[in-house]
């Protein structure tokens, strides 16, 4: 892919979303499509989060909710029990989650394939859990429980199209920085062949823990945003392993370990259910499913990813010729 | 020829929109999949029944003329972001006139704040988590009353049983309505004068009952206030029966009122007892849907069930709305300054339904309900307490599985 | 001492019931190494089956168990054949979302076509119990406990005493000289997810007479089944029996003694401390990659 008009393109995408809430009454665009897209925006961040760790080093992550729900709920607790502000609580958030992320990611990325998809769901579904039973158990009022937590009312949808859009670009300028900086070297040799690697005196632990640690970060400052925005939060919302499986599917339609695959994918399957639902309000579980199971079948590398090998052949046939 | 084919597109055109614009666009977020699946299923098929009655007379009769209802209904998958997603999107997007509530509080709460801040009326019959109303909202109203209040003639019901319960157990699933549930049916409880022996709350996605019921069994209740959706309330009748376990008394806070439960169950059913809003042999009656006995049998003609308690709030809601607007003569499509008026409106009304009465407070709650206590006899729901409505005395104690044939 | 021996029963008989539902599982992966995400889905057809052979045609439930085999192993085989095939030799990721992709048609072409509504299987002895010395045991549940036992220790004798048991452990444990073998790697795949889906399936009909049962009910079994299996050993189908009879056992006990809620809680913490600390389940014989 040439760079420059690449770089072009997206400088012009991102100003015409930028101007976008500006010109939206002139534009005759509805305050819906501004939620739709910042909704949009913030399926992309959790997806390029998940795709930092299961696209570059392959390890398929099915617990990564957790990190959303903590950063969720400690801005949550840290707004109303100690009146922080918003953004203050919001890096508190990122912070949290990041830090957990090292005392989880030590052990279980030490496991294997699908065992550290089942460990990381254990993780987060305990978390759901405990976050549950706190109270109950230790009888105190801390999380709340099942009652949930309401936080301040906060500004209106443009606000989070805004934040929504630069912490998308914020996780698609690391998920770039990674495809083509050591670190990111490092992470897809341990996808290719992690003992070789190793072999090759590659610290593979650091480098996970490094990976997994980013995107536990930036999953609970998007976690943040998603409660002060909703307004409500209980642990069943955000600790939904729906959301994982979502970040995955997308990911793995975009096409998992580069930069625009989870673009794509969050956009498209977004898309997908915002033209099905109306009209199909039954069935478009069933709509989604074949989709799925066709593109998968023919297009195993995702959009993106099929698009590459393809522009890759293409270019070997004309050094060729 | 031209000339002719134009105009006739253009008189057409206008006339369209013209047609277009004589409908009150009706919208509403409700959860037709996922963990209320069911239950949301229930709220459309009232809203359903509402528009058809009204339809069947041409539609609102506003300033003379009648105005037909459209409903325009989303999937919210039983997931709140979903529901006040969906809601902006009936708002900004359908530019519906109107916007009616779902189910279930979490996705109730969600929706509500957005039409809050658009300044929609919401009226909803399917939600009635005390937080729905503390939140200082005016645009929110519920034709139920708060789930800590709903439960109360559960508990009260104790007065007329003899000889009189002095123990009992709270168990609850871990979600917001039940929680509150629970909280009710303690505060009652000692008002009462029960003593409660163990409170649990317990994950919604417990599979197993049993285990957790051996524990309540050895303590021996004379009561057990469950606080439940239509599962809960099916699974642990279920689990009740595989332990052995018969209180002299099991009462749930939602879930017998549905079909379903007396379906499933069958004489496993018998003697539970429910909190309810409603039964269709209070002396209530109105314009539309004639008395709640009327109602009721109406309802099973159309869909080959009796509806529960919470279909016929959601339709005594959508009613109010329907008298407020016929009231102040405001016509379609809506404008804000209707929509304002409309609200302050629905805080002035004082309406008898065949629902009973409809007036909502300055929360937004429904103030003058009484909490009804049913039974099942015989495979149906009798109204049991209080007294002064009750068809029939209440069947106490409840009699052990193996004794029943 | 009572309430102990009858929680520990329960425990030991929802134990049974993991298991019954978890085998087929186990099998799939460890022979061909797919998790199948659509393993709670075959559990709910079988349910169905049930329910409909019931109510429809009155027959028992128990009888319906045939029907249910039957028809799941041929579901089982077909999807395998046709779809699943395909992807075996990808990375697992593919396999992941193909599996999820027909989780999604299949429960939601139920939804569509049975709708939301709650179901149970309510026969004349639903519910009926035994009660030995003090203890209640409930029969429907009793005879999934022996079914599990029966089905757990009848794949294993297959496995390791007819010829298409071999053949499928030959496939299982190094497909290339398999197929030297003259082996047909694709039969035996098809075979294998057959078996599975239909113990699942025959598990599900078990099951709906004393669950509830609802087209979008598969999800939690497919999570739980993919927790009992990993606690006994994935792809070590006693495993299954092991690991469910533990579970079980942890989370009826403290169910009885301290809340629901934290067996809930207990259970992922438990598996989560397995995975680190003994990945190969407690019998120390699953298949870690």
């Amino acid at each position: 892919m040439k760079q420059k008009p690449f770089l072009a393109t997206i400088t012009a995408g991102s100003i015409l979303l930028l101007l976008l809430p500006q010109v939206s009454t002139v534009a005759g665009v509805s305050e819906y499509m501004i939620r739709f897209l910042a909704i949009i925006f913030l399926w992309i961040g959790k997806t390029g989060c998940w795709n930092i760790v299961a696209g570059y080093t392959g390890y398929i992550d099915f617990g990564a909710v957790a990190y959303f729900g903590i950063g969720s709920y400690v801005t949550a607790l840290l707004m109303t029990k100690a009146d922080l502000p918003f953004l203050l609580s919001m890096l508190m958030s990122g912070l949290v989650s990041g830090l957990i992320a090292l005392p989880i990611g030590l052990p279980t990325l030490r496991l294997k394939g699908v065992y550290f998809g089942i460990a990381t769901l254990a993780f987060a579904e305990a978390m759901k859990q405990i976050v549950l039973e706190f109270d109950q158990t230790a009888r105190l009022q801390f999380f709340e429980g099942p009652h949930g937590i309401t936080l301040p009312i906060g500004p209106g949808n443009e606000f989070f199209y805004y934040a929504g859009f630069v912490i998308m670009m914020v996780i698609l300028g690391i998920n770039s920085w990674i495809e083509r900086s050591k670190f990111g070297y490092g992470l897809k040799a341990i996808r290719e062949s992690e003992l070789t690697a190793e072999l090759s005196g590659v610290d593979t632990l650091r480098l996970k823990m490094k990976a997994y640690a980013i995107s536990a970060f930036f999953l609970g400052v998007i976690g943040s945003l998603e409660a002060y925005w909703l307004t409500y939060i209980t642990p069943h919302m955000v600790f939904d392993v729906l959301i994982t499986i979502q970040m995955v599917v997308m990911a793995l339609l975009g096409g998992m370990g580069t930069v625009l695959g989870p673009a794509v994918g969050a956009a498209f399957l977004t898309l997908l259910y915002e033209l099905l639902y109306k009209d199909f309000p039954y069935t478009y579980g069933i709509i989604v499913g074949v989709i799925v199971v066709v593109a998968v079948l023919l297009m195993p590398r995702g959009i993106v990813g099929t698009l590459k090998q393809k522009s890759k052949c293409k270019m070997n046939r004309q050094t060729h010729t | 020829m031209f000339g002719i084919v134009v105009a006739f597109v253009l008189t057409a055109g206008v006339h369209g929109t013209a047609l277009a614009q004589a409908k009150f666009r009706i919208g509403y977020a409700v959860p037709l999949t996922g963990t209320f699946g069911r239950d949301g299923n229930l709220v459309k098929d009232a809203y359903a029944f509402w528009k058809d009655l009204v339809n069947a007379k041409g539609g609102i009769y506003v300033k003379g003329k009648r105005f037909p209802v459209e409903l325009i209904f989303l999937d919210d998958k039983s997931i709140a972001a979903e529901n006040a997603k969906l809601t902006e999107r009936l708002i900004t997007k359908d530019r519906v006139d109107l916007i009616l509530g779902g189910f279930g509080s979490d996705s109730v709460f969600a929706g509500s704040a957005v039409a809050e801040k658009y300044k929609y009326p919401m009226v909803s019959g399917a939600a009635s988590s005390n937080k729905l109303f503390e939140r200082g909202f005016k645009y929110y109203f519920s034709t139920l009353g708060k789930a800590t209040e709903e439960v109360r003639g559960c508990v009260d019901i104790a007065q007329i049983l003899s000889p009189r319960p002095k123990t009992g157990v709270i168990l609850g699933s871990d979600v917001l309505f039940t929680a509150l549930a629970c909280e009710g049916y303690k505060k009652y409880a000692e008002q009462n004068g029960i003593e409660i022996l163990h409170f649990e709350l317990f994950p919604i996605t417990l599979q197993d009952y049993n285990s957790m019921l051996l524990k309540v069994k050895q303590k021996n209740p004379d009561v057990l206030f469950v606080g439940s959706h239509l599962m809960v309330a099916m699974k642990m009748i279920q689990a009740m029966k595989e332990i052995d376990f018969t209180p002299k008394m099991v009462t749930f806070s939602y879930g017998p009122t549905v079909p379903d439960f007396i379906k499933n169950l069958g004489r496993d059913a018998e003697y539970v007892v429910a909190a309810s809003e409603w039964a269709p042999n209070l002396p209530y009656k109105d314009a539309l849907f004639g008395t709640a006995r009327e109602f009721n049998d109406n309802y099973f003609k159309k869909y080959g069930r009796y509806p529960d308690y919470v279909e016929a709030a959601s339709a005594a809601g959508v009613y109010a709305m329907q008298v407020a607007i016929e009231k102040l003569g405001i016509v379609p499509p809506l404008k804000q300054a209707d929509r304002v008026k409309l609200m302050e409106e629905l805080h002035k009304q004082d309406l008898m339904t065949f629902y009973g009465v409809v007036k909502f407070g300055p929360d937004g709650a429904n103030e003058a309900h009484p909490p009804v206590a049913v039974q099942i006899q015989n495979g149906k729901l009798i109204n049991v307490f209080p007294k002064e409505a009750a068809e029939a005395t209440p069947w106490y104690p409840m009699k052990p599985w193996k004794e029943r044939q | 001492m009572l309430l102990f021996l009858q929680s520990l029963l329960n425990g030991l008989l929802l134990g049974g019931i993991y298991a019954a539902y978890s085998a087929g599982f186990s099998l799939i992966f460890g022979v061909m190494g797919v998790v199948n995400l659509f393993h709670g889905e075959m559990v709910m057809l079988g349910a169905f089956i049930t329910y409909f052979g019931f109510t429809l045609f009155g027959i028992d439930p128990f009888l319906t168990l045939p029907f249910s085999i039957v028809f799941l192993f041929i579901f089982g085989y077909m999807v395998q054949r046709l779809i699943i095939n395909r992807v075996v030799e990808s990375p697992p990721m593919i396999s992941y979302i193909l599996t999820f992709g027909i989780h999604l048609i299949v429960a939601y072409s139920a939804l569509w076509a049975w709708t939301a509504d709650f179901r149970t299987v309510t026969t004349s002895y639903s519910g009926v119990n035994a009660n030995v010395y003090g203890v209640i045991i409930p029969y429907a549940r009793l005879a999934t406990f022996g079914i599990a036992l029966c089905v757990v220790m009848g794949l294993y004798l297959f496995l390791y005493r007819s010829e298409m048991g071999r053949a499928i452990r030959a496939t299982a444990q190094d497909k290339e000289i398999a197929r030297l073998k003259g082996v047909n790697i694709h039969h035996i795949y098809a075979v294998t997810f057959g078996i599975g889906a239909a113990i699942t399936g025959m598990a599900g009909s078990l099951i709906s007479t004393y669950f509830i049962i609802f087209p979008q009910m598969g999800l939690p079994y497919t999570i739980l089944a993919f927790c009992i299996v990993v606690l006994g050993g994935m792809g070590y189908v006693p495993g299954a029996l092991w690991g469910g009879l533990i579970l079980g056992v942890i989370q009826s006990v403290t169910a009885t003694y301290l809340n629901a809620g934290l067996s809930g809680a207990l259970t992922f913490i438990l598996l989560f401390v397995m995975l680190i600390v003994r990945p190969a389940g407690i019998a120390g014989k699953g298949i870690i990659e």
